[in-house]
């Protein structure tokens, strides 16, 4: 069997008393573009740190097409690292930083200036070989730094929250350019952020991280539709749960007994769960029905409109239910109730059984 | 503000000539050096009667003044190697080290700045008895380096804690080693504080007088110490001459210190 490209197999790393990651297990394929997406303090750069060498893992193994690479140090690793902090080398020009590795590699001269002009042709910084880094601003800083991680052609790049010092307008534009980048050069990129955004928008595959393990990796899509975990279906869109028990189960499905008393039929459940046992239904915020009539009896619920939001093109509706449980509705510009809410109205939420989840409670 | 300068009326031409009195007050003695080393006076009268070079032409013609500034530098410019050097080994593992008594230890290398200069001076002077170094030219150099390692060590640890470690961490994943990186990348991104660790160090071995004359033998003076001793022998006009060139080079250092202090603050 072919190993893969890359496998982080059962990290785990603490500091003293803390666990900053467990269990870490992970294939990456060549050319894939894999985000670490998770809150604050969730392990995801103690993970990258471990892949570049500056921290050593307390179990585990990383291997680089089948060969471990935690004996091998930092310098030696041949891998492209772009830093959450800006990092160009304060006295060298922007030709020089990008040239960097290419002379401690000892390449002859032309050479460097050739691999240096084009790796910043492909950041669009062609040009700017001359300019000192203090004189460039955040957004071509990260783009220089993208250069320098990029000219010696490493097999994988780590990317730890490269844009998260930028303002949003400037990191949708470098985001557009990095997913250029990927395409062009093929090359293999961890990326780590805690922009959920950022993540779909960027990767080929998502790994959610949560207190230093790994909750579920996926596709956007699939993080999207089959969540595996309370945690994964709360961090992916904004969901809504409320509480309830579970009163009957057939098969894979439940029923729920909700907090008016309302039944919830047929809901999907996401682990087994038994008759009294408490569980969440979870509803995505642009799934759900807002009208002013009932629906199908067991899919819907009467809401009372606490606070419309206009969001430009889309209206976020917070909506209280009748045991004042908070509930998000997305409504398209085109909706037909959009711009005529408001706080007081009294309406109905309605759902298909296929488009929400119901996830028992331990 | 809470004083603002221009609103305080009367108050602000107290303070403006308080100032300009403070200022002449630690000039005035630099000036009035100066000026006596250029008169004609034997007996240094002031104002000077004419103008002259002679006590320059006395200066150089003495080979003793010579000796006494070559000596003097020589020992600063080991002082400043060597301050250097030892205050960026000891700034790495102040700034980087995560290790116990790291503020103690900060605190003891920053002592000899607090310590009066004669406390200090006796006791290297009883030290050096004891080893056979009194009156060497080490023992000159240790006795220097203990006063310029703190300037030494405040500067560079300064310039290090505003130096962002992930520099050197990219200059290492790029392919250099752990040393060739801050040979390459963070000592040069400190030279700032590097530069200016060198020129204190320099000043501070340069016109040092307390340590010099407990140090000093009949073979080994340094300029300060001539100064001082022929002072005592004789008042001649050529001591103001001395000490005009060394005002001057101090001078000069303390420019060059400052510019570096303001492009690293720019
Ligand atoms: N050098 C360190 N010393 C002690 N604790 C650390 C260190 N680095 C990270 N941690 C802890 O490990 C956990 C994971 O941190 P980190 O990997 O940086 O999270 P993330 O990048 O997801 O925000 C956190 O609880 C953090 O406080
Ligand atoms: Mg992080």
């Amino acid at each position: 069997m072919i190993p893969p490209f890359l496998h982080i197999n059962g990290l785990r790393k603490t500091y003293g008393p803390v666990v900053a990651t467990e269990h870490v297990e992970l294939s990456i394929k060549e050319g894939e573009f894999m985000t670490f997406l998770g809150p604050s303090g969730s392990g995801k750069s103690t993970t990258l740190y471990i892949l570049a060498g500056f921290q050593d893992p307390d179990t585990g193994d990383i291997r680089l097409r089948g060969r471990s690479i935690l004996g091998v140090p930092s310098h030696k690793r041949n891998i492209g690292m772009v830093f959450q902090r800006y990092t160009l080398f304060p006295h060298l020009s922007v030709g020089e930083n990008v040239a960097f590795p290419l002379r401690v590699r000892r390449l002859p001269q032309a050479e460097i200036t050739r691999k240096v002009r084009r790796a910043l042709e492909l950041v669009r910084l062609g040009g700017f070989e001359e300019r000192k880094p203090a004189s460039l601003s955040g957004g071509q800083q990260q783009r220089v730094a993208l250069a320098r991680a990029l000219v010696y052609d490493p097999p994988v790049l780590l990317m730890d929250e490269p844009l998260s010092a930028l303002d949003k307008k400037l990191r949708e534009e470098i985001q557009y350019e990095i997913r250029r980048i990927h395409r062009e050069t093929g090359v293999t990129i961890l990326y780590v952020t805690h922009d959920q955004e950022e993540a779909l928008r960027l990767s080929d595959r998502i790994a959610i991280f949560n207190a230093g393990r790994i909750e579920q990796v996926g596709t956007g899509a699939e993080l999207y539709t089959s969540p595996a975990t309370h945690f994964v279906a709360d961090f992916i869109g904004d969901s809504s749960f409320l509480d309830g028990t579970i009163a009957a189960v057939e098969g894979r499905c439940a029923d729920l007994r909700l907090g008016d008393g309302t039944l919830a039929r047929r809901i999907p459940l996401h682990a087994p769960g038994r008759p009294g046992q408490r569980a969440e239904l979870m509803l995505r915020p642009e799934r759900i029905e807002l009208s002013p009539d009932p629906g199908p009896d067991g899919a819907s619920l009467p809401v009372l409109v606490q606070d419309v939001t206009f969001l430009g093109n889309i209206t976020d509706v917070v909506a209280l239910t009748a045991w004042n449980a908070p509930v998000t509705v997305r409504l398209g510009f085109m909706h037909p109730l959009s711009g005529r809410l408001t706080r007081g109205d009294r309406l109905w939420i309605r759902w298909a059984a296929e488009t929400v989840h119901a996830f028992p409670r331990d | 503000m809470l004083l603002d300068f221009g609103k305080l009326g009367i108050l602000k031409w107290v303070l403006i000539t308080l100032c300009i009195l403070v200022a002449l007050f630690l000039i005035l003695p630099i000036l009035f050096i100066v000026a006596l080393s250029f008169g004609d006076s034997r007996w240094l009268i002031f104002p000077p009667p004419g103008w002259t070079l002679d006590w320059y032409r006395d200066l150089f013609a003495d080979p003793r003044w010579f000796e006494a500034a070559w000596t003097s530098a020589r020992i600063a410019l080991s002082v400043t190697v060597l301050s250097v050097v030892l205050g960026l080994l000891a700034s790495i593992a102040l700034v980087r080290g995560r290790f116990r008594g790291r503020e103690l230890l900060r605190a003891i290398f920053l002592m000899p700045m607090i310590l009066p200069v004669v406390i200090l001076a006796v006791a290297l002077y009883i030290l050096f008895l004891r080893l056979g170094l009194d009156g060497s030219f080490a023992g000159f150099v240790i006795a220097h380096l203990v006063i310029a390692l703190p300037f030494s060590i405040i500067a560079i640890t300064n310039a290090l804690e505003g130096f962002d470690p992930a520099i050197e961490q990219a200059a290492i994943l790029c392919g250099a080693s752990p040393w060739e990186a801050r040979w390459r990348v963070t000592f040069p991104a400190i030279s700032h504080g590097l530069f200016a660790a060198a020129i204190f160090s320099f000043l501070a071995s340069w016109d040092e007088v307390v340590l010099a004359i407990f140090m000093a033998s009949p073979m080994l003076q340094t300029l300060p110490v001539k100064v001082y001793t022929t002072l005592r022998q004789d008042l001649t006009p050529v001591i103001a001459a001395a000490s005009t060139l060394l005002v001057g080079l101090t001078l000069v250092l303390m420019i060059l210190a400052n510019r570096l202090g303001r492009r690293r603050s720019a």
